[in-house]
């Protein structure tokens, strides 16, 4: 299985053996010297993309205004056309984010993943979480369908009878060989099988090894190493009386709790998201309060209420 | 020891037992190696810096990292702009920017601008603290913003700038308040441009692409 | 002659003397002798041309920059492109809209899509005739060819503007309702047809 993922830039593999992933330069970096022109920024950087409309295609309309031209021809097959976008070519099925689809060629239908699957067997079997199943369709037909997310950077993950375990709310599109599975920590879910699939991060994905300790907000996924556990802060939890009391129920700030990787593998993070709600963690929690007594249910919808008044 | 950019939005610290770090508390991403957090409150160093703090408002949940790790630390998506001091003229920024800094550093509050009550009452309308935090000695900054800092180099010359995108300046430089009259009508959208920071001398001042303030 | 220059999330104005047109609270920084003043909304197509603005709910408003000096203008850290007009014209969503070099024209075109309760109303605006006209995105925009036999459909959020000769039509059904989440978004999309570009952003909302 090949992750970090290839360069967004280009269908080259990232920089094998650098934990931490892509160095791209020119891109996010501060450039040299502002003030100087940066070349041609909102281009393409040379080597990253389409080739130019060959001569003797249809007649170009007018000048573009980004200095190149997209088309169903001379957009990528499965690979970035920039940073934030991602170019799936279509032939068939794909499951695909409600929302990320931007712009697309062809004849391409979309399906409510619980309507197709009831014409098509196969697709429940691959899409084995009811808690997300309304969130997402299934493009289906042939054409050049182009997926954003957020503006967030867009990386594609190749498995090779592979997982990989990801935030639900990045997970953008994936080919229909890939199986999804809700992963047992919540908010997230894991792909498995051979297979191509596309996740956003806000900022480019940083890759590092266990042991690692992550901020749970930060934290994009992991491959192939064990499930993490929560490890608390004694220092942090004895010095801040607050963060004790917030620990059991909420977030402080983050610095007292943190899932910790051990084990080989590769663990994902970003820069932390500005809190995006996530429907489906609700249905997941919920569901999950059948696990309490009557009286336990009480008491937390009484605690629930009192944080709730707190915070307005 | 220097803050490494990971990327445009992350930067990555080596802690040692001889270089602790402040970090502004929520903005720990991960870490390895034997490190623990300890929250700090207030600002600068003492009863002074932590008294101005309290009456500006300027003052900023922190936390203390310590031990021996590499960590890594970013805000909410927003760019990081490392910048090294030497020690010379201090580094004029609001508390909120500061992502991270060497435990070296010393902060302490000041009031910005020389204008008089006039322009103190002016400032307040902006939305935009009239105090600000200074950060003095030998070491590394990390500041946040919305969609990059740049620098605006000054060699004598005079810039204004809008509030909101105020991120902060290094150098002989001087800040005042100036409500341009002509600008008043231009107000749309609570942009509070009518007032502009008038910042002139020999330094450098950072500004970012966006009025959004955080 | 006024410039506009792009520099990743920011656009250079260097003025010589005379003025162009930005959207009000875009300007960052100010170095040189620039004054400021209310330009009202659009291009100064008038009272009519506002009301018609009002109407079509499609509101731009706009400040005067005049002098001699470099404008640093910006709108929420987006990305700024700078298109060159040499007489044709540019359709494009106003709110995407950061600056433009005085001699060009803003004007509203009804788009026709009636009956939609679309977010970003029913009219667009035009730019025309020589100059230059800076636009902001959500990350950078992408040109996308549309010509007989191939047609292109965009998600409306993401559509920033277009030129050349593409009609647009509303893309809807159950299939497409699927796609977007309950009461979020537009329960539609935008089918363009013809022959022409179609500038997309890279974020949906």
């Amino acid at each position: 299985m090949t992750y970090p993922p290839g360069n967004p830039y280009g269908g080259q593999p990232g920089p094998g053996g650098n934990p931490y992933g892509q160095p791209q330069p020119g891109y996010g970096q501060p450039p040299p010297g502002y003030g100087q022109p940066s070349p041609g920024y909102g281009q393409p950087p040379p080597g990253y993309g389409q080739p130019q409309p060959g001569y003797g295609g249809p007649p170009q309309p007018a000048a573009s205004p980004t200095g190149t031209t997209l088309n169903p021809r001379t957009l990528p097959d499965d690979d970035n056309v920039n940073p934030y976008v991602f170019c799936v070519s279509l032939n068939g099925d794909w499951f695909m984010s409600k929302g990320a689809m931007l712009a697309y060629y062809g004849d391409v239908r979309f399906e409510a993943v619980t309507e197709y699957s009831s014409v098509q067997g196969w697709v429940a079997a691959r899409f084995s979480s009811p808690v997300y199943v309304q969130d997402w369709v299934v493009a289906t037909g042939h054409g050049k369908v182009l997926i954003g997310d957020r503006g967030f950077d867009l990386n594609s993950y190749d498995l090779d009878d592979g997982n990989l375990t990801i935030k639900a709310g990045n997970l953008c599109a994936f080919s229909p060989q890939l199986e999804l599975k809700q992963s047992i920590v919540p908010g997230f879910v894991t792909l498995i099988g051979t297979g191509k699939f596309i996740a956003s991060s806000n900022g480019p994905v940083i890759f590092v090894e266990p042991p690692f300790r992550a901020d749970p907000e930060a934290l994009l996924g992991w491959a192939d190493c064990p499930s993490p556990s929560v490890h608390h802060d004694a220092q942090w939890m004895t010095q801040n009386i607050r963060a004790m009391i917030s620990g059991a129920l909420g977030r402080a700030s983050g610095e007292e709790r943190q899932y910790d990787f051990t084990g080989t593998g590769t663990i994902l993070l970003q820069s932390s998201e500005v809190a995006r709600e996530d429907p489906a963690v609700l249905r997941l929690v919920e569901s999950q309060t059948q696990l309490l007594t009557d009286s336990q249910a009480g008491s937390l919808g009484q605690r629930l209420i009192a944080r709730a008044q707190q915070q307005h | 020891m220097p803050f490494e950019e990971v990327n445009s939005k992350v930067v990555r610290a080596r802690v040692s037992p001889a270089s602790p770090v402040l970090a502004r508390r929520g903005a720990m991403l991960g870490y390895s190696g034997q490190v623990t957090f300890r929250p700090v409150h207030g600002q600068g160093r003492g009863i002074g810096g932590f008294a101005g703090a309290a009456l500006s408002g300027e003052s900023n949940p922190m936390m203390a990292t310590e031990g021996q790790g590499e960590v890594l630390y970013g805000y909410k998506g927003l760019h990081v702009t490392v910048l090294e001091l030497d020690g010379g003229a201090p580094l004029v920024c609001e508390a909120d920017r500061l992502l991270v800094h060497d435990a070296g550093l010393q902060t302490s509050v000041q009031f910005l601008g020389s204008g008089g009550i006039k322009q103190a009452i002016g400032g307040a309308m902006t939305g935009q603290g009239l105090f600000t935090t200074n950060v003095h000695g030998r070491g590394s900054v990390a500041l946040l913003s919305h969609g990059g800092a740049f620098p605006l180099q000054l060699n004598g010359t005079q810039v204004g700038v809008d509030p909101q995108a105020y991120v902060g300046h290094v150098g002989q430089l001087t800040v005042d308040l100036a409500a341009k009259v002509g600008l008043r009508d231009v107000v749309g959208r609570g942009s509070g441009e009518a007032f502009q920071l008038r910042i002139g001398g020999y330094g450098t001042v950072y500004v970012q692409a966006s009025e959004q303030k955080f | 002659m006024a410039l506009l220059t792009a520099h990743k999330r920011v656009l250079h104005a260097d003025l010589q003397g005379d003025r162009i047109r930005a959207a009000s609270g875009s300007m960052v920084a100010v170095e040189g002798n620039v004054e400021f003043t209310s330009a009202g909304m659009g291009g100064g197509g008038g009272l009519r041309a506002a009301l018609k603005r009002a109407v079509a709910g499609e509101s731009l408003s706009l400040m005067d920059c005049a002098g001699h000096g470099r404008v640093h203008l910006a709108l929420d850290a987006m990305d700024v492109l700078v298109v060159d007009l040499a007489g044709d014209t540019l359709t494009v969503e106003s709110e995407h809209i950061l600056a433009h070099t005085e001699q060009l024209r803003l004007d509203v075109q009804f788009a026709g899509l009636r009956g939609v309760t679309s977010g970003q109303g029913l009219a667009t605006t035009t730019v025309t005739g020589h100059g230059q006209v800076a636009l902001v995105s959500e990350g950078p925009v992408m040109a996308l060819e549309v010509a007989p036999g191939q047609d292109l459909v965009v998600d409306p959020d993401a559509y920033v503007g277009s030129r050349g000769q593409l009609s647009m039509n509303l893309v809807s059904g159950v299939s497409w309702k699927s796609l977007v989440g309950e009461g979020s978004g537009e329960p539609f999309s935008l089918r363009f047809t013809g022959h022409g570009l179609v500038l997309v952003q890279s974020s949906e909302r």
